[in-house]
């Protein structure tokens, strides 16, 4: 530490930069190009697919999120699942592109399902994602959506990310989004977790306690999917075996540009 | 070099008067089968007192296959030299419980709980063991077994949890979760109150289980190790570099230095970026949100650092068997270090500032105080202990991977304990706090006394067949404190039993202790200086 630093002076920490980021949706360049965020199958032009590779894919997912079959000879990819270690990319370059693209949440569970695409509205800058968020809960929720966070088990990676969202470079109170302390005051719920058998009379609870109108977002893997852990005596894979699940957002942990992606995703459902 | 001090233990072993049978293994594991195991508990006591050991973990195993018996292995350790103890004993058909340590190690009741859960063997002579991990699950369901599967289908049925009931005039219970009104994980508390004072509290934790160390046995060891990653999300590192030594260990595979070098950048930039985390929490618990968000920026800093290295916000990904998979040049290492000058600058900025208010140190002076004795009497680790001047630093004690090339001379923890001494310090919220800020300094001075990487490869292949039935011992010090995995190989390289015994796993019950007295409001400023994953607790 400098000499000058050892005395603090008032118009330091006043002078910072700013550092709230403006185009979260659309600063690609802010995300480093190796963070696997969003994954496809993308096969080259001349990539022809054999037993070999498709049995190869299948074996090396940790989760199962690949699936090879043959006849016919077909490759399918369930992003609910996939974990994001990189694996396969590293198996089949030719045929697995992850990207640094975040936009991965669906509506559907179904539609997490093999490829994406359709090209999703991209590059909209985060204030102007923001405030079309900011509308829409204008419109349905008289200027403000009150979010409740549930964990059912998670490895506490997602928390991680979804407190993020709360920190001054996220910041989404600035959107008219908040974290309630209780479902009775919750217009949303961000669920994490594979759902452990533990936590399922509390997650039924909390659900019920939840006012009309209700979104349930499944975050991550693990309530997509029941993820890296899947389903077994301990585990329901996936929320949506307890409660109805409104959007998917997929990724281990998704990252907060995708959290907050998939909550405008929901809102579109009101 | 370590042959040094394992024969001072073994003469002195041989000193007692027991008979038993040892052999060593993985360079510093003395494992120890007594003849006459109604010994046992004299035998740990004698260790206890005379070699100043600490008991560690207990690993149950269903061995009823091959050795026609339940195996049961106390894992001792040493905080002063690089030694580890298995003192082993056999339960067969005829005797179903084994005896309980608790009289020479009280904490050992939470391991033997969680025995009785999961693999539903009593100690001798208790029959109220209140369950741990297995909330409305069927009787008579015990997921460690080798005959129960792990995708079983069971059926729940409510069972009801005895809180010890807390009477007299005035007393109120709160119950509290297991879903809290922040953004963290599920676990009960039970208040009792008189007034605003807590004069009993209960934990019940378990919600978070998914069966980790169950559904291991089903997976290839590569794959393990990115469930190990997923313990904990936010000690990925620790806990997926404790595995991968464990293995390496059985495999008696030597990592290149690069890659060693690695991992300890990865472990330090892991512990920097919670440690932020932490901070900010607790400044948060008393209301200086200033402080707290100037910290969270610092800690996403960090988080978009570990990002641009590896890929991935949370260090996913990083570690492998046999070396690492993410690569870092002179150059990302020279950036590393200059953006940890301009963070830790802004760092120190914040610290004046928190310092200076007494509004808040105040609220963190005299909170939630921890003995020593209670340290020792529930066998707590990491920086929960060094507040109350006990040092467990597993890097120094018993060094691995590139730790074993640094100096430990000057180490923040010492000076810790030197201050407890003094009674500077006092087991305290804001010695957590302080030691929090000595341990962050440290991380960088760590980080920056590699100047320069090693060239050569990051990763050696595992080739050979592993040994079924051999074992190894990884460990490693994640943020919270000592993280121990215990792998037994099975055949084909599949993980015959995995044992995971994480710092929250050790720390949880100091909770119970260091809330008496305080005022319920407290409760979270208190709890989140200790820095507990409930996810790593319950497995
Ligand atoms: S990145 Fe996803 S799909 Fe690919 S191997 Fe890993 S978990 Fe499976
Ligand atoms: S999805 Fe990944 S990060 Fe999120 S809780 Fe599951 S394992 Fe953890």
């Amino acid at each position: 530490m400098t000499e000058d630093n050892q005395k603090i002076k008032k118009s330091d920490i006043l002078s910072w930069d700013k550092v709230t980021l403006d185009k979260i949706l659309q600063s690609n360049d802010m995300i480093p190009g190796n963070f696997r965020g969003k994954i496809s199958l993308d096969p080259d032009k001349d990539f022809v697919l054999n037993s070999h590779i498709g049995q190869n894919l299948e074996n090396i997912c940790p989760t199962n999120a690949i699936s090879y079959k043959n006849p016919p000879e077909s490759i399918s990819l369930d992003v609910g699942k996939c974990i994001f270690c990189g694996n396969c990319q590293q198996e089949a370059p030719q045929l697995i592109k992850i990207s640094n693209n975040f936009d991965v949440a669906k509506k559907r569970k179904n539609h997490l399902l093999e490829v994406f695409s359709e090209s999703v509205p991209f590059g909209k800058t985060y204030e102007e994602i923001g405030n079309e968020l900011k509308n829409k809960i204008n419109k349905t929720f008289g200027r403000s959506l009150a979010i409740r966070e549930i964990d059912a088990g998670s490895c506490n990676g997602c928390e991680i990310e979804i407190s993020a969202l709360t920190n001054p470079i996220y910041d989404i109170e600035r959107f008219g989004m908040h974290f309630v302390a209780s479902p009775r005051h919750a217009d949303l719920l961000l669920v994490t977790g594979p759902a452990s058998k533990n936590m399922e009379k509390a997650l039924k609870i909390a659900y019920e306690s939840t006012p009309e109108p209700k979104l349930v977002i499944a975050v991550g893997a693990c309530a997509c999917s029941g993820g890296i852990f899947g389903k077994n005596y301990a585990t329901t894979g996936g929320i949506d075996s307890i409660v109805p699940v409104d959007v998917f957002i997929p990724g281990c942990p998704p990252r907060p540009q995708a959290l907050i992606y998939g909550i405008m995703l929901a809102l579109d459902k009101i | 070099m370590n042959n040094k001090t394992i024969e001072h233990y073994m003469s002195k072993l041989e000193h007692l008067e027991f008979k038993f049978k040892s052999h060593v293994q993985n360079n510093n594991e003395i494992h120890i089968e007594l003849e006459d195991s109604s010994k046992l508990i004299e035998f740990c006591n004698i260790l206890k007192l005379e070699i100043n050991l600490r008991l560690l973990t207990m690993i149950y195993c269903d061995e009823r296959k091959t050795n026609h018996a339940f195996s049961l292995r106390y894992l001792l350790g040493s905080d002063t030299d690089d030694v580890f103890f298995f003192v082993v004993i056999f339960i067969d058909k005829k005797h179903a419980y084994f005896p309980s340590l608790s009289d020479v190690f009280p904490y050992s009741i939470k391991y033997e709980r969680e025995i009785n859960d999961m693999f539903g063997i009593q100690t001798q002579g208790d029959t109220t063991l209140k369950p741990l991990l297995l909330h409305d699950f069927q009787k008579n369901i015990f997921p460690l077994r080798k005959d129960f599967h792990a995708n079983t289908e069971l059926n729940y049925t409510p069972r009801k949890f005895e809180f010890t009931p807390i009477t007299g005039d005035g007393i109120c219970e709160i119950p509290v979760g297991p879903i809290h009104a922040g953004i963290i994980e599920p676990g009960h508390f039970r208040f009792s109150v008189l007034g605003e004072n807590i004069v009993n509290m209960e934990t019940r934790l378990g919600y978070a289980h998914k069966g980790i160390e169950k559904i291991a046995e089903n997976m290839s060891i590569n794959n393990v190790v990115l469930l190990s990653e997923r313990i904990s999300g936010d000690e990925s590192i620790a806990n997926s570099m404790a595995f991968c030594q464990a293995i390496e260990k059985i495999a008696q595979l030597e990592i290149p230095e690069k890659s060693k070098q690695i991992r300890l950048l990865f472990a330090e930039l892991e512990r920097i970026y919670n440690h932020f985390g932490t901070l900010s929490g607790i400044l948060n618990d008393v209301g200086f949100s200033y402080g707290a968000s100037r910290l969270e920026i610092l800690k996403e800093y960090m988080m978009q650092l570990n990002e641009k290295l590896s890929g991935s916000r949370l260090l996913f990904g990083v570690n492998q068997i046999g070396g690492v998979k993410v690569d870092i040049s002179n150059t990302s290492l020279a950036d590393i270090h200059s953006m940890l000058n301009d963070i830790f600058q802004n760092f120190e900025k914040i610290l004046e500032h928190i310092q200076s208010n007494s509004s808040v140190i105040d609220r963190l002076r005299n909170t939630g105080i921890i003995e020593k004795q209670t340290v020792n009497d529930l066998g707590i680790v990491g920086l929960s202990s060094i507040c109350a001047g006990i040092d467990t630093d597993t890097r120094k004690n018993h060094p691995y991977g590139y730790y074993s090339s640094i100096n430990f001379e000057q180490t923040p923890r010492a000076d810790m304990e030197q201050q407890v001494k003094l009674q500077k310090r006092i087991g305290d919220v804001l010695s957590r706090f302080m030691s929090r800020v000595d341990e962050l300094r440290y991380s960088k001075k760590l980080i920056e006394s590699i100047s320069n990487l090693e060239t050569g490869e990051i990763h050696i292949p595992l080739e050979s067949e592993l040994i079924p039935f051999s074992s190894g011992l990884g460990y490693a010090e994640s943020h919270r404190g000592e993280t121990l995995h215990w792998v037994m190989m099975g055949e084909d390289n599949s993980i015959f039993r995995y044992k995971i015994r994480t710092a929250s796993f050790a720390n949880w019950s100091v909770i119970e202790h260091a809330v008496l007295n305080n005022i319920v409001a407290d409760f979270p400023v208190i709890n989140k200086s200790f820095d507990f994953s409930y996810s790593g607790n319950d497995l």
